[in-house]
């Protein structure tokens, strides 16, 4: 893939999308005016119905022998006045009470059977609860009747010489403990998430719809396949610039909404505050922004199999219904954040933006989720790349989903990037979920050793064999040269001051001091075992496993991109993301540049698996050996570590042996691939 | 210089096209003539290297779409009723962009855009959106976009249909000039006057098979016809009686 050609897409699709007035019109005025209407014209309505309310006197029916006196207080207390007044109730009270309140005559009747007596009178309050003004007067009227029916009570214990406080054994009284903030977060919560997720899916909406099916039905899609580019360009510029949008709209319309929520929580009867400041939104951002990522790739990836704009409008349509119902879920009541709900795509990240914002969601939390939404978009990404493969799909062929289901794609000599990044997305997921099932029933061995070997090694080779890759070039199964092992040696010697200095510098960090310590005890289970045993659990196993995964696999597929640094940045953040913790993963990451540049330098993965084993077996020695973590961390021994890594890093560059041939690039179009 | 050698492409149990064979020599245009569904828009989309040919193989001055898809594609100028401008760039937009694609330096691009602004006459109206072009002046744009990487072939398909006779004359001219210049030209045209006054060999494509190939005498000659009408109604008509 050529970046600049991926630019050139870009920018034109860019800019002819912006220039398209239902775009523009649909992704940013029409959501930036909605919700302030919305919500400025519902809550007109309801707080000028709650003032009428206010206002309105109760109009009561009282039929039988009501009492006078509570009569008269329910006029006093309930601000009501008795409109119909009946010595004897009618034949059929209900009928009767419901024709006057659909009437609206009366909103309230109180009855009392004929021949009542005693110390208990019974009082009926019949009202209809599915009419607002009746329903409203009925509480009304049902609190002024308990407030008299106590004030009675407390008469009658007078009267009898007992102590009228003995009538109140309960002074309850209710008090919230949410403060406004609270209240209006929570507020926010409930409604945010649902208006998020489908403002992205119509922000990107037209604008997919445009640049795929639109352009078949105008025919500039063949146009551009006339030219020399690659359909992965094509897809890749494409969906650059429907993201570009789609991320656009979804800031400009997140500040919108969370100012209207901010003036409609003020405006609450219960007194409540929304303020969403720009850490909470950039928050925010961040997390919608994976689900963002699939949202667009599935518009695209479904948009081109259509052949025409009105088409495409069919099929997109159920994409936007199961946004909303993703989004849905924030509405109901009971749905949280779980290992389960955390693996389903869209719905994880609208749980997750609620718990944020009422402050429930922690680090681990929001890794997890990104690490499985972005896993999912990948895996949205490679659905949209592969449909753009088909020139049954571009050129509005019949039946195009054979075209895209057909193996012929499949064949494949080399893994590409997206093929990576599919492996990675799998084998996060199987980590994530068979971990946690390994770690309630097994001990440390058995997570290190399903983990490392079921994980990790055994799905990289069967990955291998399922591509028909081979292992040796794959893999990089390859002795190093002898400047190779010269620079192994400085880095296995050196390179665990990488990570102990990002480290260091990350434990400044709120969180991060806490974590340490927790992954230092849980490493520190490992003392209990003997030497060659640790050794070989925490060592040797990890430096295999994870280095064929990860600089064999993950590196092989992405070093098709042709461009080192995507090569060794993309295998380093894979390798980072696996750490799940935010600090771990950072840390990781960094050595993981470390190891990814070796790897790809050397052309080899002998000498990662030489560094990495040394700075696991490390590790082991720490715990074991007294005084040996202070002397390494000082800053003498450090400098001196860090010298020699750099010495390493500068000796690997250009080390591997020369190949016989360099393999092809990537095929062009496959329109007539070559 | 275009090359198609035995070219056949399936859709199941569709054959669009069996068997096709012929050339286009530097410097010369050849017709491809044909009714509706002959499979002359298919055989052009294999030929530049947009569908790929379940047997067969194409070259263009050299290269074929095996491992060379892009030289192919570089040394193609393509043109056909599917290839339509983006309606909101303007001319200029559209040759720029196609410029990058082909990856043209910059400095080269400026000058070339404005050379072929001014030979295909889109100076009036090179910065209005191609949404608002007539068709005439969006034809003159599409065939300016298929020489901006001034290419040695060129495949054209019914460039003149639909176009007033003013610029369908004006376009002809700059096919003639252009195979003046050495440049190899298919044309494919229901225009069978423009075929007789462009083309120096032609091609007859029925149901997906060549039925007839070489010069304009040679095919009227076999197939007992004066005109090239008369000769394209004989070869059509007879295949449709059989």
């Amino acid at each position: 893939m050529r970046p600049r050609i991926v630019l050139h897409i870009f920018r034109k699709d860019l800019v002819e999308t912006l220039r398209d007035r239902r775009t523009v019109v649909m992704a940013f005025v029409v959501p930036a005016l909605i919700y302030p209407l919305l919500f400025t014209l519902l809550g007109s309505v309801a707080t000028d119905k709650r003032g009428e309310l206010e206002r309105t006197r109760a109009r009561i029916a009282a039929w039988g022998p009501v009492p006078e006196d509570t009569l008269r207080a329910v006029e006093q207390q309930a601000r009501a006045e008795i409109v119909d007044r009946r010595a004897l109730p009618p034949p059929e009270p209900e009928a009767e009470a419901r024709t006057l309140v659909a009437a609206k005559k009366v909103h309230v009747i109180l009855l009392t059977p004929p021949g009542a007596s005693g110390a208990s009178t019974p009082v009926r309050v019949l009202a209809d609860s599915t009419n607002v003004d009746s329903d409203a007067m009925e509480r009304r009227v049902s609190r002024a009747l308990t407030e008299h029916g106590a004030e009675l009570l407390r008469q009658r214990m007078t009267a009898l010489g007992q102590d009228a406080a003995a009538a109140t054994p309960l002074d309850v009284h209710e008090e919230d403990l949410a403060d406004a903030a609270r209240r209006g977060a929570s507020f926010a919560a409930a409604l945010l998430p649902y208006l998020l997720l489908v403002l992205v899916a119509t922000s990107g909406f037209y604008a997919a719809l445009d640049l795929t099916a639109g352009e078949k039905e105008r025919g500039t899609l063949q146009t551009l396949l006339t030219a020399p580019v690659r359909s992965v360009e094509i897809v890749a510029g494409k969906y650059l610039a429907v993201l570009a949008l789609t991320l656009a709209a979804t800031v400009c319309n997140l500040g919108s909404i969370a100012l209207t929520l901010s003036r409609a929580t003020a405006a609450m009867e219960a007194g409540a505050r929304f303020s969403l400041g720009l850490s909470g939104a950039g928050a925010i951002f961040l997390t919608v922004l994976p689900a963002a990522l699939l949202i667009v790739a599935l518009l695209m990836a479904v948009g081109v199999l259509a052949r025409s704009y009105r088409e495409g409008q069919s099929y997109l349509m159920p994409i936007l219904l199961l946004v909303m119902v993703a989004g849905f879920a924030s509405f109901l009541p009971g749905a949280e954040l779980t290992a389960g709900t955390a693996l389903v795509p869209l719905l994880n990240v609208t749980l997750l933006v609620h718990d944020i914002l009422v402050g429930k969601a922690g680090a681990t939390q929001i890794t997890v989720v990104w690490a499985v939404s972005l896993a999912w978009a990948v895996l949205g990404i490679l659905l949209a790349a592969r449909v753009f493969q088909s020139e049954q799909v571009l050129l509005s062929g019949e039946k195009p989903w054979r075209d895209v289901l057909s193996p012929g794609l499949r064949q494949a000599r080399e893994l590409s990037p997206g093929n990576a990044l599919a492996f990675a997305a799998v084998l996060l997921v199987l980590t994530f979920y068979g971990s946690a099932l390994i770690e309630r029933r097994g001990g440390v061995v058995a997570l290190i050793l399903v983990s490392q070997l079921g994980f990790f090694l055994a799905p990289s080779l069967l990955w291998c064999r399922l591509f028909r890759v081979p292992l040796r070039d794959t893999l990089q199964l390859r002795w190093p040269t002898g400047r190779g092992w010269a620079a192994t040696v400085l880095l296995a010697a050196g390179g665990w001051s990488v990570g102990a200095v990002v480290w260091a510098q990350l434990l400044r960090f709120p969180g991060a001091r806490a974590y340490s310590d927790w992954l230092g005890e849980l490493l520190g289970k490992q003392g209990q075992l003997g030497l060659g045993t640790a050794l070989l659990l925490v060592a040797l196993l990890p430096a295999v496993a994870e280095e064929v995964t990860f600089r064999g696999v993950v590196l092989a597929g992405l070093r098709r991109s042709g461009s080192r640094w995507i090569t060794v940045a993309g295998s380093a953040l894979v390798f980072g993301l696996f750490h799940v913790n935010p600090y771990h993963v950072l840390a990781a990451t960094a050595v993981g540049l470390l190891l990814g540049w070796v790897a790809l330098e050397s052309g080899s993965i002998l000498p990662g698996m030489l560094i990495h084993l040394v700075n696991n077996g490390a590790q082991v020695l720490l715990d074991r050996i007294p005084g040996l973590a202070d002397r390494l961390q000082s800053p003498m021994v450090l400098a001196l570590a860090l010298a020699t890594t750099a010495a390493g890093v500068l000796l690997v560059r250009g080390s591997r042996r020369p190949a016989p041939e360099e393999p092809p690039g990537p095929a062009p179009v496959s329109l007539a691939s070559p | 210089m275009i090359e198609a050698r035995g070219l056949s492409k399936r859709y199941g149990e569709v054959v669009a096209a069996s068997d096709v064979s012929f050339t286009v020599s530097a410097g010369e245009v050849v017709g491809l003539l044909g009714p509706n569904g002959a499979g002359k828009t298919t055989v052009l989309r294999m030929l530049a290297g947009v569908l790929t040919p379940t047997s067969g193989e194409v070259r263009v001055a050299g290269h074929g779409t095996e491992g060379e898809a892009f030289q192919l594609k570089r040394a193609l100028g393509f043109l056909t009723g599917d290839t339509a401008l983006y309606q909101r760039l303007t001319p200029r937009e559209v040759l720029r962009y196609f410029g990058r694609l082909h990856d043209i330096p910059e400095a080269a691009l400026a000058p070339r855009i404005e050379a072929l602004v001014a030979r295909f006459r889109l100076s009036d109206f090179a910065d209005r959106q191609c949404g608002k072009l007539s068709a005439g002046q969006k034809q003159r744009a599409n065939i300016a976009r298929a020489f901006v990487h001034d290419p040695p072939a060129l495949i054209l398909d019914e460039p003149t249909t639909a176009l007033d006779v003013v610029t369908g004359r004006f376009l002809l001219q700059a096919f003639r000039e252009a195979r003046a210049a050495g440049k190899s030209i298919l044309l494919s045209t229901h225009v069978l006057g423009d075929a007789e006054a462009l083309c120096d060999r032609v091609v007859l494509l029925h149901r997906g098979r060549v039925l007839d190939q070489g010069t304009i005498p040679e095919v009227c000659a076999r197939a007992g016809a004066r005109t090239l009408t008369d000769a394209f109604l004989a070869r059509v008509g007879d295949e449709v009686a059989a």
